[in-house]
């Protein structure tokens, strides 16, 4: 318990910012979701073009955490249990979406890949496939953006806890596979639990990159964040407020899922601990 | 399984770990790889294991050439210096951990694995322990736990890094003595690290001193103690003082100390310095006819029945010289402050001026 005035000052005060940045406007927006009574939210939330958007946001979501869990998880065993030429390199390369503006990342995406490249005219002639303003396109840069979540927080873990008990279990004549599934993946998995919902929680907000490469058409390539910026550009403030709303939702589900998961796993160890001898 | 090391090499970069290394171990063996830290012995385990992959060389497992074969097939019983038991598992899964692995055809039923998981937790006094977890056990229980899970799958190799290193003194103690009873117990050739004489010495039916990646000597305990192949296996086997002077062919001289010494005409003038191990010297009130070595007390350690000493030379150097004597001998000799004492050799070991190791004399 704090003792002095000023502890209790700093409590308060770190209390007051917590209110004014985090809670209100969190409180605001079902405010305003609400503001001209149930039925509109309820009437805007079964519009077609919400659905369509949560359902797309839903399945960039859904392709985008499984692509990125083995891509973060293989990068993270390469880099943390071999030593190779470049590896340093390849360390550096794995923040390129954390230091690049989304928008930017949108933009190289559409180049290499839109419809005036040469791969894409290609991809368009021969195969008929359009990459770029459809959901192809739109899963691709939320994979790129949120790539380096699983992998970024798999490392200094991996690092730290070593490479002694893969090699224990190999010489007990564990496969590469069993020695994965028994050994790593146990030490790994709530590491991975957290990788997996920070990418989640980005895969489904993710604006900036996906505007640039989605077109914005109604009720086909508008994910939540999407059609947010659009009805508030119609002046449809309940509409907008309830996408809003429905976002933010989201991501207090997800971090209510984040604790619960920590304080399951404290719990465990706590319970551990107390039958040391 | 005798275990055969032919001409291994091993670099990292630009360190050279291993230099030519051979070595042969006799099936139910008992060996110490002995050596100061960076002399290459841990590398040489892991190569041994399949752990890591030498430059050149060779490694056999009874004449069966094994060096390209992978680790996992090499079924040998590995011991990590930090126990590296699975944190995730208990204790009896941990043991269980290598029978679970075997392809289903060679895998025995769960009973017979349950019955081995038993059978190897009585064999290391852990079995009231089957069900926690590893970070609820101590240092030596772990150490125990990691060594029934390396003896599951019966191996006929059984490799061990500084197994005792992370243990305080007294269970290291009981360990080593357990090990020991355990090893003739089982059918089994053992190999471990230690950079610990008295471990190497007292554990080990063989012991390999190894310095810089080299092999220095391989032989009993015994045989390495009295007859020791270099001036490091000397050195390092032990403390030793070193005496700096000079001989004239009869007398070694080093400021106020003088010491006559018969070595047989094996010496030349000149330079010439001298080992003493601190237990093969005693010390008097007087000089006597050879050896006038007057030196001062220090400190003294009461421990056992032996009394270890720290003595400063009287005008011949300024190295402080350790000797041990029993306690009857001290408590005869019961110095007074500041008494100058007289050191007496019983033996000594010359070092060349190239500074290999000359031959034993005694003072006379």
């Amino acid at each position: 318990m704090p003792r002095y005035w000023h502890q209790w000052a700093l409590i308060l005060a770190a209390l007051g910012a917590v209110v004014v940045l985090l809670v209100l406007p969190l409180v605001l927006i079902v405010f305003q979701a609400f503001s001209q009574g149930a039925t509109v939210v309820a009437d805007n939330l079964t519009s077609a073009d919400m659905i369509a958007a949560i359902k797309l946001t839903l399945v960039v979501a859904l392709v985008t955490v499984p692509v990125n869990l083995v891509f973060g998880v293989l990068l993270a065993w390469c880099v943390t249990r071999y030593e190779f030429r470049g590896r340093k390199l390849l360390t550096t390369l794995i923040d390129i979406p954390f230091a690049m503006s989304p928008v930017v990342a949108g933009l190289c995406y559409l180049v290499v890949y839109g419809g005036q490249s040469a791969f894409g005219k290609w991809l368009d002639d021969t195969l008929d496939v359009q990459l770029m303003f459809a959901l192809p396109g739109m899963i691709m840069v939320t994979v790129f953006v949120t790539c380096p979540y699983v992998a970024r927080v798999l490392i200094p873990l991996m690092q730290s806890q070593g490479t002694e008990e893969e090699e224990a279990a190999v010489l007990l004549g564990a496969s590469g596979w069993q020695t994965f599934w028994y050994v790593t993946l146990p030490k790994i998995r709530w590491a991975l639990l957290y990788g997996v919902v920070l990418t989640n929680a980005r895969a489904v907000g993710e604006f900036g990159a996906v505007s640039v490469v989605s077109g914005l058409i109604r009720g086909e390539t508008l994910t939540l964040p999407l059609l947010i910026q659009m009805l508030n550009e119609d002046y449809n403030t309940v509409g907008a407020f309830t996408a809003a709303g429905l976002l933010a939702a989201m991501a207090l589900v997800t971090l209510l899922l984040k604790t619960a998961l920590e304080w399951r796993q404290h719990h465990k160890l706590d319970a551990a601990q107390e039958t040391t001898p | 399984m005798s275990i055969r090391v032919e001409s291994i090499r091993k670099t990292f970069g630009a360190f050279t770990a291993l230099e030519d290394i051979n070595l042969d171990v006799a099936r139910g063996g008992l060996v110490g790889l002995l050596g100061p830290s960076g002399s290459g012995k841990t590398t040489l385990l892991r190569i041994i294991a399949g752990l890591e992959k030498p430059d050149r060389g060779r490694v056999f497992f009874h004449d069966r050439d094994v060096t390209n074969l992978d680790a996992r097939r090499r079924r040998v019983g590995f011991v990590f210096q930090q126990y590296a038991l699975f944190r995730h598992l208990t204790v009896a899964d941990n043991v269980a951990f290598g029978l679970r692995m075997l392809p289903r055809g060679e895998r025995p039923p769960r009973d017979a694995i349950r019955a081995r998981v038993r059978e190897l937790l009585e064999l290391v006094q852990m079995d009231t322990m089957a069900g926690r977890y590893p970070a609820q056990l101590s240092g030596g229980q772990k150490q125990r736990v990691a060594l029934a899970r390396a003896l599951a799958l019966k191996p006929e190799v059984l490799l061990l890094d500084e197994p005792f290193g992370a243990l305080d003194a007294k269970v290291r103690k009981e360990l080593r003595r357990w090990l020991r009873h355990l090893h003739e117990q089982i059918d089994v050739t053992s190999l471990f690290v230690t950079h610990d004489q008295e471990e190497a010495m007292e554990v080990s039916d063989q012991v390999v001193v190894m310095s810089q990646g080299r092999v220095e000597q391989v032989g009993s305990p015994v045989e390495v103690y009295e007859h020791p192949a270099s001036r490091f296996v000397f050195d390092f086997l032990g403390h030793i003082n070193a005496l700096e002077g000079h001989y004239d062919g009869i007398t070694w001289r080093a400021g106020d100390a003088s010491l006559r010494l018969d070595t047989h005409g094996a010496c030349p003038d000149g330079a010439l310095t001298l080992y003493l191990r601190p237990h093969e010297a005693t010390l008097s009130h007087a000089p006597d006819e050879h050896a006038h070595l007057p030196v001062k007390l220090v400190a003294r350690s009461v421990f056992g029945g032996t009394v270890t000493l720290e003595l400063a030379p009287r005008g011949w150097g300024d190295r402080v010289l350790e000797v041990e004597l029993d306690r009857d001998t001290w408590q005869a000799l019961s110095p007074g402050r500041d008494d100058t004492l007289y050191l007496l050799p019983r033996a000594l070991q010359t070092v060349t001026c190239d500074g290999d190791l000359g031959p034993r004399v005694r003072p006379g």
